[in-house]
């Protein structure tokens, strides 16, 4: 799945935890440094943002009209 | 691989399972309450013994639950970590409980002193909460609605509580206060500034993530909180100014604001992904649909009072906003929070050559749908009784009693199952490093 912002996309909004940390921590350890991915969820995932913040990824997150979080993250 | 909530940072289990644990013990008084005094309940809503009721479901089960579930999922819902979260749960619990003891003690007894008591404790338990939770709260960017909704409940946390203490002193020492549009209000800041918005920005999270739905449309999640603390903060300048034609027209608006979003998120219910209608989907969707009632009966009566005269109606609105809607809703949030909370510690203690139990067996949802139709029947009789106190009333009080205690019971159950599966692994993690050193 792809997506304008990235090429790697995880659309975790009808997921149910912890299955969405799970397939963004998968993700980020297949990608190659410099790359991001695109994380989409219908919350802003707290305890993801505690995590990428311990390993040093840097991340932005935006609320679309719908109610989907796009949290850009990268490598 | 990690975690998504280690157990470093996430506040322990006894922190929030003190309040899960005796809120359900309220409900069961609330219905011993029912049963001893039959149709008296409903004779007026000033009742001494209506008033101990109202305040045993609101603080002892609402309240109890509500801030219990915050102390332990600020971390996950919007990033806030409690900095002593275990003193501060004893803390909080002990004056919630006795406080609201003693408030309905007060009332029934018409004793100032236990009046004066309730007003103290309970000021001391949300002071104490605000205090502790508010200044972290604050200094969180609001980044998401869901932020911003729970900054904006805390301004109501702090109204319906000042009121309510201003209206217990009051009594306690004679005051001449304008009590019926003072209690009116404290019901409209508890309900809809506190209740109301803590509510809506949990939904945001909580309804898309348990029940698999559509997220909640950006535009009204941001408005919603702001909107309707704007409008409970008219209704008190029109009490203040006496002004009777704000107070409706906020009345109006928060009955209008609130359709909205019950009505949206039966929507989005109705289409969740989930095939799997489990105990908290169904206790939601009858909470969402007595919201409505309550909420149609409220706007029909701020444009026509004369239809809050029908003997009926008072009763009818306020079985229908707080034992059907509130306390299913609370009811609904407590059967997902509490198996999640005991498979997340179980979680991180697990040992190699364990399995971890399924979080089905932590409390089974046969068990949930089971208690939750009893609380049904407890409301089906409730609003009967409305109409016909005499002959429903004390049957109500019963199943609302039988209701109470079994999900007591069921959260007892799963607190039981979770402390001997976690005492198996520390056993084995013993067993094993023994035998780790003796080989």
């Amino acid at each position: 799945m792809s997506h304008p912002k990235a090429r790697h996309v995880v659309d975790a909004r009808y997921m149910e935890p912890p299955e969405p940390f799970v397939r963004t921590m998968e993700m980020l350890d297949a990608l190659q440094p410099g790359e991001k991915m695109l994380l989409l969820l219908f919350r802003e995932p707290h305890p993801l943002y505690r995590v990428l913040r311990q390993n040093g990824h840097a991340y932005e997150s935006e609320l679309l009209p719908d109610g989907t979080f796009e949290i850009l993250i990268s490598r | 691989m990690q975690s998504p909530v280690s157990l470093d940072n996430a506040p322990p289990l006894a922190a929030s399972l003190r309040f899960f644990l005796t809120a359900p013990l309220f409900l069961v008084l609330a219905g011993l309450l029912l049963l001893v005094s039959g149709s008296e309940i409903f004779a007026s809503r000033w009742a001494p013994v209506t008033l101990a009721l109202v305040h045993l479901l609101t603080i002892g089960f609402m309240l109890q639950v509500m801030i219990g579930a915050l102390i332990q999922v600020l971390p996950v819902i919007i990033g806030v970590h409690l900095r002593r979260p275990l003193p501060l749960a004893r803390f909080v619990h002990g004056a919630l409980n006795a406080g609201a003891l003693a408030l309905a003690a007060g009332f029934l007894t018409a004793s100032s002193a236990l009046l004066r008591l309730a007003a103290i404790l309970l000021a001391l338990g949300v002071g104490g909460f605000l205090l502790a939770a508010g200044p972290a709260i604050f200094a969180q960017a609001s980044t998401s609605p869901t932020i911003r909704g729970l900054k904006l409940s805390l301004p109501g946390l702090a109204g319906v509580a000042g009121l309510g203490v201003t209206l217990a002193l009051g009594l306690a020492r004679g005051w001449a206060l304008p009590y019926p549009r003072l209690a009116d209000l404290h019901a409209g800041w508890g309900f809809a500034a506190w209740a109301g918005v803590l509510l809506a920005a949990m939904a945001y999270v909580v309804v898309p993530m348990f029940q698999l739905t559509p997220g909640y449309p950006a535009r009204l999640s941001w408005w919603l909180p702001p909107l309707l603390l704007t409008l409970v903060l008219l209704w008190s300048l029109g009490v203040a100014l006496d002004w009777p034609l704000p107070v409706r027209l906020a009345q109006g608006a928060l009955a209008v604001s609130g359709l909205a979003f019950a009505g949206l998120t039966l929507r989005l219910q109705s289409q969740r992904r989930r095939a799997r209608v489990d105990a908290t989907s169904r206790y939601w969707q009858a909470g969402l649909l007595a919201a409505l009632g309550a909420l149609s009966l409220f706007a029909v009566a701020t444009a026509w009072p004369a239809a809050a005269e029908y003997p009926a109606w008072t009763p009818l609105f306020a079985i229908l906003l707080l034992a059907g809607a509130f306390i299913p809703l609370i009811a609904g949030m407590l059967y997902k929070i509490v198996p999640f909370l005991t498979w997340m510690h179980l979680q991180q203690r697990m040992q190699p050559g364990l399995p971890l139990p399924n979080m089905n067996r932590l409390l089974p949802d046969q068990a949930m749908q089971r208690q939750m139709r009893v609380y049904l029947a407890a409301l089906t009789l409730l609003v009967g009784a409305a109409w016909w106190p005499q002959w429903l009333a004390r049957p109500a009080g019963i199943m609302l009693a039988v209701a109470g205690g079994w999900l007591w019971w069921n959260l007892l159950g799963a607190a039981w199952r979770y402390r001997q599966q976690a005492t198996l692994m520390a056993a084995h993690k013993e067993t094993g490093a023994t035998g780790a050193s003796g080989g």
